[in-house]
């Protein structure tokens, strides 16, 4: 055994005979943390690419480095290169020293890093080629997804099978929070990317869910992946490192108990306040409003026993860099989790929504909360396993002030842009009509925050680079001193009967006050307020006779339960589960009523849309307009939920940097969206949308279409056989009269390129239409009939 | 949990009860605050719930806009801020320079993307020559700015700009005809000559 590394723990009470020796593997570890070191630089430098295009368009110089398609690389690298690896790092070393066992399998450890990195670099070459499912946080196509839940199973075999051999009978508070993590990650990635391939050996695949189920299916899982990967996973790691690097207690385990419970049933019950006032049913609104409520003081738990055990070892957080850190990282942890519950008012999300106010909340988590605990993480663990100290601790001091000051640059200039555009997008004149009427008015305002944004993340970029330095000089990439430990093999002991403990009294307790509180929710006006009365009366006696039992003697009911590592995953996964079910399993069993006048989109306008998902145009316009009267002077009349029914997957969108185009089908002449995907600033002064040029010269590939259709058919779109097999013929004439219209006009394009199938999918938004009608009587042509020229 | 502060049950603050790999667990009591932001939370939840959903005491998104609505409705038809759009008063206007000042601004932010901002056309045609499509007279202006021609591209302005700017905008066009900038785009329509009006 080293003695360098202060980890290692040699259990006294182990007498030689007894005493296994274990030599933890801390190659793994050193191994996902220089990944994700070097992927966060990665991920971040393309944040700084994006920042710049936002701020000055030119900087879209190529049609696979535009921001629509830079935009899903740099979410995706930070969130699941970065965040990921550190997650697994952190999970991979301390696991095995709180279950007092080396990680199970080196084979399986392997097969998952090398699988995870190889998940990221496709990831890098297929988002900027456009390969996209178009679902925010999940854009990776079908067999990547495949290979993301293998590399997945790897993991949770591995981590469950250390568990199962594990010398350390109770699970710690870490512990739980990477169960929870490994079960709900895996159920959220698997739901939500069920997708028909389109067949033909093409990477297209469409969502087998449409409009409002998939918006529903998505924000619970965007949603949940915000709270099983880039929060669970670091509460867990927050609460082996910090109260490590304090040398302090942990200050309450009741609160840890209490706070993890209730974040992860609440949590998974708040997806749909990414949804507040858009067509989405109201009860499923209000259900996401009311939990992102509740969700507020169970966050702080963690935030709470984070800044409490650092009680009276504070003159310690300003010398030792990694302490900084983590009290940075919780106390922007606990701004965002303020934030985020605020933000989940309806009439609060009436002004964020849709504005910069959202980008900078999110930055906020992911800069100050995921950042930094990284970098305190790093910082602790690195000259540990290399056996080393830290290369300088006046860089990694550094390396904070710079950190710090980009993200308050970064969170202040993305508050005033997102406050300042919400207030000017509902700004209106007494007669109601509107104050800034022209979109760009409003992106022009916003214009100096975009380039303070682009300096506090070029800031943290330039102290991720620093301690991508320090780190390597430290031994990042040297090979780790390994750590063995001597430990003592859990004795067989006879356990509590697990029905006992299925059918104890605080989870009866906790079943029958949810089920009571639940029947109230879905009852009456008149019997409701009964059921939640009988259910706090339930709860308030069942609370105080466990109380008084407990006083009684005997082992706490917890204590129990964290010693059976099955029945606690199975429990996790049914708290888990609960709030999913309950809110999409109706949205999956009713149809809305109103979808019967719907329409699928003609051949052309559907490859038109699988452009405009490639492009990533939904990263910058949303398709939802919303039931407010400044929304609709704007836009047109409030968006309907039978309109996006055929849309898989659906386009409402999350951001608007360009207005919403849910009614943009008619508003301009074909000639006017030519020109403005040719060059938006020739026709919006101002403008910071990408140009589109190349779509002129991109051809569709009209083979595919009948497939496309025939996939789409699968999953509940009704096009008929005859759509199918006239899907190229019916492409073909409507892209012929587009093109001849605009010809007329003097702009000259085939009708078989993506330019044209684009407009075509424009001008189709917000209308109705029959499927393969005949050109001239299609929505998006213009014949000026002969009254209109005599006018 | 709140649990009632018995001397002999609430644990002697920071003492510790597990340990594991070298990492101590205290059992402090959870802070009261903490406790009664979680409680008023949920309070909170199931009261709004009642009054939203169960009871439907207050309105929906979709209810409050209906209201807004309507409150607009019955505003715009007690109030008449501006004159009707006579052919007499749109050509007092096109003579008032505050009002072909105000209509210039609107144009140049609003209409000249299409128009161009000298008004000689772009993707929408010229407004700086003879010929019309929907007609010259300014009521005809008036009209097609404020209703638009949806078929051809032309959106209805009114809703979005009010009455005044609709107005003012009318009576900023008016002075382009005849202008005949140069680069404008080839006539369209039927052509009716200023002295015609």
């Amino acid at each position: 055994m080293t003695s360098i590394a202060p980890t290692a723990d040699v259990r006294d009470v182990a007498s030689p005979a007894q005493a296994a020796r274990v030599i933890y593997d801390d190659t793994t570890p050193m191994r996902f943390m220089a990944a994700s070191v070097l992927w966060g630089i990665v991920g971040m430098l393309v944040g700084v690419v994006v920042a710049l295009q936002l701020a000055w368009a030119p900087a879209n110089v190529h049609a696979t480095l535009s921001f629509g398609r830079l935009r899903p690389l740099h979410t995706n690298a930070v969130i699941f290169a970065f965040v990921g690896n550190m997650i697994f790092a952190g999970i991979y070393h301390s696991s095995q020293r709180l279950l007092k066992a080396r990680t199970a399998s080196d084979v399986l450890s392997k097969i998952h890093f090398w699988g995870w990195q190889l998940v990221i670099v496709s990831a890098v070459v297929t988002l900027p080629l456009g390969l996209t499912q178009g679902k925010e946080y999940a854009e990776l196509e079908w067999p990547i997804d495949i290979a993301i839940a293998l590399v997945w199973v790897v993991f949770a075999i591995n981590f469950f099978w250390t568990i199962a051999r594990r010398n350390e009978k109770h699970l710690y508070v870490a512990i739980w929070f990477y169960i929870a993590t490994i079960v709900t990650v895996a159920i959220l990635h698997i739901v939500n990317s069920l997708a028909i391939p389109v067949i033909g050996g093409t990477l297209k695949s469409y969502s087998v869910y449409g409009g409002a189920q998939d918006a529903l299916v998505q924000w619970w899982y965007g949603h949940n992946a915000v709270a099983f990967f880039l929060t669970t996973p670091v509460l867990g790691i927050m609460y082996y490192y910090l109260p490590k690097a304090a040398g302090r207690p942990v200050y309450s385990y009741r609160l840890s108990i209490i706070h993890f419970w209730a974040l992860i049933f609440v949590y998974i019950w708040a997806g749909p306040h990414h949804l507040l006032n858009t067509a989405l049913p109201d009860w499923a609104q209000t259900l996401g409003m009311i939990f992102s409520l509740m969700l507020w003081a169970p966050s702080w738990g963690g935030m709470l026993n984070g800044l409490l055990t650092l009680r009276g070892g504070w003159s310690k957080v300003r010398e030792d860099p990694v302490l900084k850190f983590f009290a940075a990282g919780v106390t922007f942890y606990g701004m965002a989790t303020f934030e985020g519950p605020l933000l989940s008012i309806k009439s609060v999300s009436g002004l964020a929504h849709y504005t910069d106010w959202i980008i900078g909340h999110v930055h906020s988590g992911a800069l100050g909360w995921n950042g930094f605990m990284a970098a305190g993480m790093f910082y602790f663990l690195v000259p540990r396993l290399a056996g080393r100290p830290l290369h300088s601790r006046r860089l990694a001091d550094l390396h904070f002030w710079i950190g710090t000051f980009g993200i308050l640059l970064y969170m202040v200039a993305m508050w005033v842009s997102g406050v300042s555009q919400g207030m000017m997008w509902r700004a209106t004149n007494p007669d109601g009509s509107l104050m800034y009427p022209t979109f760009v008015e409003t992106l022009i305002a916003i214009r100096p925050m975009y380039w303070m944004r682009l300096l506090g993340g070029s800031l943290y970029l330039l102290g991720m680079v620093l301690m991508g330095y320090n780190l390597v000089r430290t031994g990042l990439t040297a090979k780790v001193v390994e750590t063995e430990v001597s430990v003592v093999p859990l004795a067989r002991t006879p356990e509590v009967p697990w029905r006992d403990v299925v059918f104890s009294k605080p989870i009866v307790l906790t079943v029958v006050v949810l089920g009571v509180a639940g029947v109230g929710m879905a009852s009456n006006a008149f019997a409701s307020p009964l059921f939640l009365i009988v259910a706090f009366v339930i709860g308030l006696f069942g609370v105080l006779a466990i109380q008084h039992a407990r006083r009684s003697g005997g082992p706490p009911f917890h204590r129990i339960l964290e010693g059976r590592a099955l029945l606690f995953t199975v429990l996790s996964g049914l708290a888990v589960l609960a709030g999913g079910v309950a809110e999409i399993v109706p949205a999956l069993v009713v149809k809305p009523v109103e979808a019967v006048d719907a329409k699928p989109y003609r051949a052309l306008e559907l490859e038109g849309r699988d452009v405009f998902i490639a492009e990533g145009c939904y990263t910058c316009h949303s398709q939802m307009i919303r039931p407010m009267r400044f929304e609709t002077v704007r836009y047109g009349d409030p968006s309907t939920l039978a309109e996006s029914v055929f849309d898989h997957p659906f386009q409402w969108g999350s951001k608007r940097t360009g207005p919403d185009l849910a009614r943009e089908g008619g508003k301009y002449p074909d000639l006017w969206h030519y020109r403005h995907l040719v060059d938006p600033r020739a026709i919006t002064q101002g403008s910071n949308m990408p140009p589109y040029a190349h779509l002129s010269d991109a051809r569709l590939d009209l083979e595919r279409t009948g497939d496309k259709m025939h996939a789409l058919s699968k999953v509940g779109v009704p096009y008929t056989d005859g759509d199918i097999r006239g899907a190229q013929e019916d492409a073909r004439a409507q892209g012929h009269a587009i093109a001849s219209e605009l010809a007329k006009e003097g702009a000259h394009v085939e009708p078989d390129t993506q330019m044209v199938a684009v407009i075509a999918y424009l001008q189709r938004l917000g209308k109705k239409t029959e499927p393969g009608t005949r050109p001239a009587d299609g929505v998006s042509m213009k014949e000026p009939s002969a009254e209109e020229n005599a006018r | 949990m709140k649990s009632p502060s018995t001397p002999e049950s609430s644990e002697s603050v920071d003492r510790v009860i597990h340990e594991v790999d070298g990492i101590q667990e205290y059992d402090n009591k959870l802070p009261n605050w903490w406790l009664y932001t979680l409680y008023g939370a949920i309070a909170f939840a199931a009261c709004y719930w009642y009054w939203f959903e169960t009871a439907r005491l207050g309105a929906s998104p979709v209810e409050a806009y209906q209201a807004e609505m309507d409150r607009a409705a019955a505003d715009q038809a007690m109030a008449l801020t501006v004159g009707d759009a006579t052919p007499e008063a749109l050509a007092a206007l096109a003579k008032d320079p505050n009002a072909t000042a105000l209509g210039k601004q609107v144009f140049v932010s609003t209409c000249a993307a299409c128009h161009r901002a000298d008004g000689g056309g772009s993707v929408g045609p010229n407004l700086t020559d003879e010929f019309w499509l929907h007609g010259s007279a300014p009521e005809r202006i008036y009209r097609t700015i404020a209703s638009g021609v949806p078929d051809k591209g032309m959106p209805a302005w009114q809703p979005q700009l009010g009455a005044l700017k609709t107005q003012a905008v009318t009576a900023y066009v008016l002075g382009l005809v005849g202008t005949n900038v140069s680069g404008g785009k080839a006539p369209q329509g039927e052509r009716e000559p200023i002295s015609a009006r």
